[in-house]
């Protein structure tokens, strides 16, 4: 689905953020020098307490926002060249209220809405379209009005407007807020295979549990700067620096911890794992 | 973005400390006397004197500066159009085909722009020194239905919250490539829709959600209502009542009892 994947070739830095400086009117010093590179075909989950910078980063990687200071190269163009319309070709960003914009009468207009202001052409809109309503599950509410349907519902419409776009690099944030387990299952499962078709994505979250189980690199943001960059487990082994910028690892990854005198290892990241390191260690006592 | 929709600043003087009603009541008795007042001198004296109380209501210089910025065009406004539409009097000073200015015109419209300034600036002091909730109250106590003064009061208090979604919303839309700088009205109106729809949606929700909390917390249960903090008059509160109504009274009588020019 990504027309630019060969092309696309030595540097496989889609983001590129060095020094970032940001500051609201009103003088809240939101990012106090954020530095990190994102490769092609990564998933990221950024992660840190309420006003730690999560957003505002976001905000400024797809334009909304201008840095006070520093750079952000996408695609190895700076933000500070391109419309936020040309930007929206290559990062999606789906906001966090999918309520906030929603307001065609039915699912189809609402996901055709983003790739219609771009100009795709006939053929490829029709395209992008089905296949982001397929991706996000919504052929069947295709008719409806955007606002009758569930909250679950409503945010994958948000979400399938973003990916129509045909986005190379997507940011999910909070996607998870407010669904159910399964819900918020059936929505990863989606982003999942979003990522294997190639795309970046960057999931925005507080949920520890999202982290363990879906990213393969942990951003730990705090007081507007990158603290933390590693593997999940990497991450979660790093208590200290973890519960200074507010975050507590996942409950499996804690007890492994606790367990970690009776032989387990520090880098178990979700309850299949657990338990079987733990059958592996009675077998060994037998 | 609040500072242009609550212009109260937070400070102990004498107006602050006035009871409200009283407030509410001397700003519509100094409008009333504005017009009262013919007299360029004595408009000037008024003006002074309504000048003299923002400066005492010490807001901040810049909300001050922001306030009368807004006055001062006004007044400059009407001081160059006024003798193009009044065109009575003599000496004529120039005339240009239809277009005659004549010198009591220029005085008369001086005087109705300080007229202006009078009636636009008094309200600042007004709105500087008092919260909206103690405006709130004191039009109810001055006999506004309690509902109503509920409804204006959630209406001030969640307009910042309005603006800020509909800036979220408009955030969301240019994300999807919206583009609300495109010239041309008509494209410019139907792109607008993307982001009223939204707002207009996001406020019932807000409507309805908080009526909930209202009746939940058995809002209407009684007819009457009492309150926690009492507005009550003291004798400054008296003091200066009574020097707001001799202001207008003299002039007043003056003017309409003695038929001097004033």
């Amino acid at each position: 689905m990504i027309p630019e994947s060969k092309a696309f070739g030595i540097d496989d830095k889609v983001i590129s953020v060095r020094n970032l400086k940001f500051t609201y009117e009103g003088g809240v010093e939101a990012l106090t020098g954020v530095n990190l590179d994102i490769k092609r075909g990564e998933y990221v989950a950024i992660v840190g307490g309420n006003g730690s910078g999560k957003t505002t980063l976001a905000k400024n990687v797809i334009g909304l926002l201008r840095p006070a200071s520093g750079t952000i190269l996408v695609k190895g163009t700076s933000t500070s060249e391109q419309k936020i319309a040309a930007l929206a070709r290559i990062v999606g960003y789906a906001f966090q209220n999918p309520d906030h914009q929603l307001f065609c009468s039915s699912v189809t207009e609402e996901v055709r809405f983003g790739p219609l202001n771009l100009g795709f052409p006939e053929l490829e809109l029709n395209a992008q379209v089905e296949h982001a309503m397929v991706a996000m599950d919504l052929l069947e509410v295709k008719d409806k009005p955007p606002i009758s349907l569930t909250l679950s519902q409503r945010r994958r419409v948000s979400i399938a407007s973003v990916i129509a776009m045909n986005p190379q690099i997507l940011i999910f944030d909070e996607p998870t807020t407010g669904l159910d387990m399964k819900e918020s299952e059936e929505l990863m499962a989606g982003i999942g295979k979003l990522n294997s078709e190639g795309r970046t994505i960057i999931l925005i979250t507080h949920d520890m549990k999202l982290v363990a189980r879906y990213a393969r690199r942990v951003i730990v943001m705090s007081e507007g700067r990158v603290v933390l960059d590693s593997d999940p487990a990497g991450v979660f082994s790093d208590l200290d620096a973890l519960l200074r910028s507010k975050l507590v690892p996942p409950p499996v990854v804690r007890l492994a911890y606790r367990l970690s005198t009776q032989g387990v290892p520090r880098d178990v990241l979700s309850p299949e794992e657990l338990v079987l390191r733990l059958m592996m260690i009675r077998g060994e006592g037998k | 973005m609040t500072g242009f929709v609550d212009f109260y600043t937070e400070a102990d003087t004498f107006l602050h400390r006035m009871d409200p009603r009283v407030k509410i009541v001397a700003v519509l008795l100094l409008s009333l006397l504005a017009f009262i007042l013919t007299n360029l001198l004595y408009l000037l004296v008024l003006l002074a004197f309504i000048m003299l109380l923002v400066y005492l209501s010490r807001a901040t210089f810049s909300r001050t500066m922001f306030a009368l910025k807004f006055v001062l065009r006004l007044m400059v406004l009407i001081v160059v159009l006024w003798p193009l539409f009044d065109r009575s009097g003599t000496p004529v000073l120039a005339s240009l085909g239809p277009i005659s200015i004549s010198e009591p015109a220029i005085w008369r419209g001086i005087a109705s722009a300080v007229r202006v300034g009078c009636l636009a600036s008094v309200w600042y002091i007004l709105m500087f020194t008092t919260s909206q909730r103690d405006l709130v109250r004191a039009l109810v106590k001055l006999g506004l239905r309690f509902d109503f003064g509920l409804a204006l009061s959630i209406s001030l208090r969640f307009f910042p919250t309005f603006l800020a979604t509909i800036e979220s919303i408009t955030d969301a839309q240019r994300a999807r490539g919206l583009d609300l700088e495109r010239r041309g009205l008509i494209k410019r109106s139907r792109n607008y829709v993307a982001v009223l729809v939204p707002a207009v949606v996001s406020a019932l929700k807000t409507a309805d959600t908080l009526s909930l909390a209202l009746e939940s917390r058995a809002y209407g249960a009684r007819p009457d209502r009492t309150y926690l903090r009492q507005i009550r008059m003291r004798p400054s509160d008296y003091v200066a009542f009574a020097g707001v109504v001799a202001m207008l009274a003299i002039p007043a009588v003056a003017r309409f009892v003695f038929l001097v020019d004033i």
